[in-house]
Formats: structure tokens, sequence, C-alpha cells
């Protein structure tokens, strides 16, 4: 198989680094929020929801961080995998069982965002260009055009993430207002 | 040849960002419009009582023990009527500043926490939680005559029965601000600005 093209490589891990840089801000602006949203998952046991409501968004930060940098990618794609894949089992696990009025925990303080189907989806999504991002791409030689694309392709799958995460966060007021 | 398809390139990854820009700026204020239209089908951003109005009378059982639970009647004390839910996570962190509120302003006031929903539910709420401190309802009541939107929400009453401040409330200072209001004597912290500058 022809390695990926470095450029979509390093737009996928930019955007994968920046969803997860954001998150754990959100997440660890406001703790004590996120502690809540943690214990409502009703996963864990009481003793160790402050502990993992501290230490998830600061591995969160450390995976997206990692993604950054050359010689940590590897490092960095393996911790993305882990915590989305911790976020998606503990979303999955509560939707199976019909847990899904609870607040998911991922926007910080202003997310009303509720448990649905499309939280694993657009976890799932992330994944794959997570594991895109965390290719070594071609040798090609870059040039000045190639770091626009890479900017350009970073902020547009931004954008994408963010308007997809506020539509999940309408969505319950939509159906609310169907009723 | 080349400088052209560059320079398309450019121009091309600038519209697609600002239409993105566009489409999350529409996604927010579809949210904000669902909220606004939500349920009744009408606008209804500050409805219901008025600060200065005399809050409507309930007396609704605790969910806990035999007590009722009186609201909106004169007394000794203020009111301090909080609107929470168990799956509300910003609740949940505003509830030790509750209680240290609750201990240091005793003398003059009583907190009282209301809620609507399924009773096992917020009994679990309320052990784990250790409410017991709390008078709890558990009823649909005052949040309809509140018309209580967004959680957690809190109205002041003072020990006539009337309202002297209410909001939606998502840190200690915002609760204070509540507090702030009926020292003052003024709705809000924006009114008092305005008194000023008259």
């Amino acid at each position: 198989m022809d390695a990926l093209d470095p450029v979509l490589a390093r737009a996928c891990g930019a955007a994968v680094a920046v969803v997860l840089l954001t998150g754990a801000w959100q997440k660890l602006r406001d703790l004590a929020v996120f502690e809540a949203s943690v214990d409502l998952y009703r996963l864990l046991p009481d003793s160790l929801v402050p502990l993992f409501a501290r230490a998830f968004p600061v591995l969160e930060a450390l995976a997206g961080a990692a993604l950054l940098f050359e010689s940590t990618r590897a490092i960095g794609l393996l911790l993305s995998v882990a915590v989305l894949g911790v976020a998606t089992a503990g979303v999955v696990f509560n939707l199976l069982r019909g847990h899904t009025e609870i607040d998911c925990g991922c926007g910080g303080a202003e997310g009303h965002t509720t448990l649905s189907w499309a939280l694993p989806a657009r976890n799932t999504l992330l994944l794959l260009i997570a594991v895109l991002g965390g290719q070594d791409g071609s040798g090609r030689d870059l040039m000045w055009i190639d770091y626009l694309s890479v900017a350009g392709g970073t902020l547009a799958l931004f954008g994408l993430y963010a308007t997809a995460n506020q539509l999940m966060a309408n969505h319950p007021r939509l159906i609310q207002l169907r009723n | 040849m080349t400088e052209a398809l560059m320079i398309s390139n450019v121009l091309l990854w600038i519209a697609v960002l600002a239409a993105l820009v566009g489409l999350f700026a529409l996604a927010r204020q579809i949210g904000v419009l669902y909220e606004r239209v939500a349920p009744m089908g009408a606008l209804m951003m500050d409805t219901g009582p008025k600060v200065g109005e005399p809050s409507p009378v309930f007396e609704l059982p605790n969910l806990v023990g035999n007590t009722r639970v009186t609201i909106g009647r004169p007394g000794d004390k203020s009111t301090l009527l909080f609107f929470l839910s168990p799956t509300c996570p910003v609740c949940k962190k505003l509830l030790p500043i509750l209680r240290s509120v609750n201990n240091t302003e005793k003398d003059w006031l009583r907190v009282v926490l209301t809620s609507d929903g399924e009773q096992p539910e917020h009994l679990a709420f309320y052990e784990k939680a250790d409410l017991k401190e709390f008078p709890y309802l558990l009823s649909s009541e005052p949040g309809m005559a509140y018309r209580v939107a967004k959680l957690p929400y809190a109205v002041l009453l003072n020990e006539q029965g009337r309202i002297v401040a209410k909001g939606l409330v998502n840190s200690r200072e915002q609760l204070e601000s509540l507090f702030t209001a009926k020292e003052l004597g003024v709705a809000s912290v924006q009114e008092f600005i305005d008194h000023q500058h008259a």
C-alpha cells in the first residue's frame, strides 16, 4: 500500500490534536462540573470519580500535544485511541442500559448534549482520523502551498466537528418541540 | 498556469472556511431558537412573576418525612428557592456552595430545593448527595409558576413573600448577586449600574 500523503496525515493529526486539547481545556476549566458528569455516568465507585475526572482531561491534553510532534506521534496515537476508546465505552454502556438523560460531559459547562448513538459515531470517525494522523506519510518534499492545505484542512475538520457538536446539542430540544 | 491554480486554491480555502464559520453560526442560532420557542410555541424569555411582585403561594409535601413546606407566605425568614435536577452537573457543582450559604446565612435565610420527576430517582439523589439539611420539594408546580426553562435556577423571596431577585445561576458569584440585589433593593446588577448612571 502506498504511504499516505503527508498533507493528509498532518491535517488529520493536527485536527484531532486541536479537538483533544480544546476538550481537555473545557473540562479542566470547570472541573467540578466534569466531575459531576463523570459521577452521573454511574460507572465508577464514588471514591474513584475525583481521580478519574482529573486524570482523564490531563491524558486527553497529553494525547493531543503528543500527536503534534514527530518524535512523540506514536505515543500520541496510542493515547488518543485509549482516551477516545474509554469515553466511547462509557457512552455506549449507558446507551445500552437506557441511561441517556444525562449530560455527556463532553463540552464543559455550555454543553447540554444528552447521550445518543451520534456520540459513538462521532468518536469512531475521530478515531479513524486519529489513525490517519498518526501515520508518518510518504517522504514527499513539502512546499508552501502544502502548509496552507494543512492549515486549511485542520481548521475545516475542526469547524465540522464544532458544527456537529452544536447540532447534537440542539437535537434534544428539537425532539422536545416535536412533541 | 501553476500560479493560477495556486491562487484559486487559496481562494477556495478561504471560501470553505468562511462557509464553515457560517454553518457553525447557523447551527448555534438554531439552538437558541429551539430554546426560545420551547415548549409553548411562544417567546418566553423572562415571563413568570416579576421582581417586586408577591410570589405565588405553594404548600407542598417535603420529599422525606410528613412535613409540609410553605412558599410565598410572609414569615420570619427570606426564602431561596433553588430549582435543580439530579441529572444536571452544574446543579451538583453548586450543592456545596448552597450548603455553605445555608450555614452562614441561616439567621435570615431558608434554602429550599425543588425539582420535578420520578420519586425513586430523587430519593436516591437525596440520599447520595446528603441533602437532609434542606427541605426538598418534588412538584412541577413551582417550576411552572416561575416559568423555569433552564437549570439551575434560583428565586429569592423576602420575609413578606415578595420576589426580590431571580435568575439562572451557574456559579457562586451569580448566587451571591441575588443576595446583593436584595441588600441594595435592586432587581439585578444591571439595574444597579443603570441607576448609578442615571
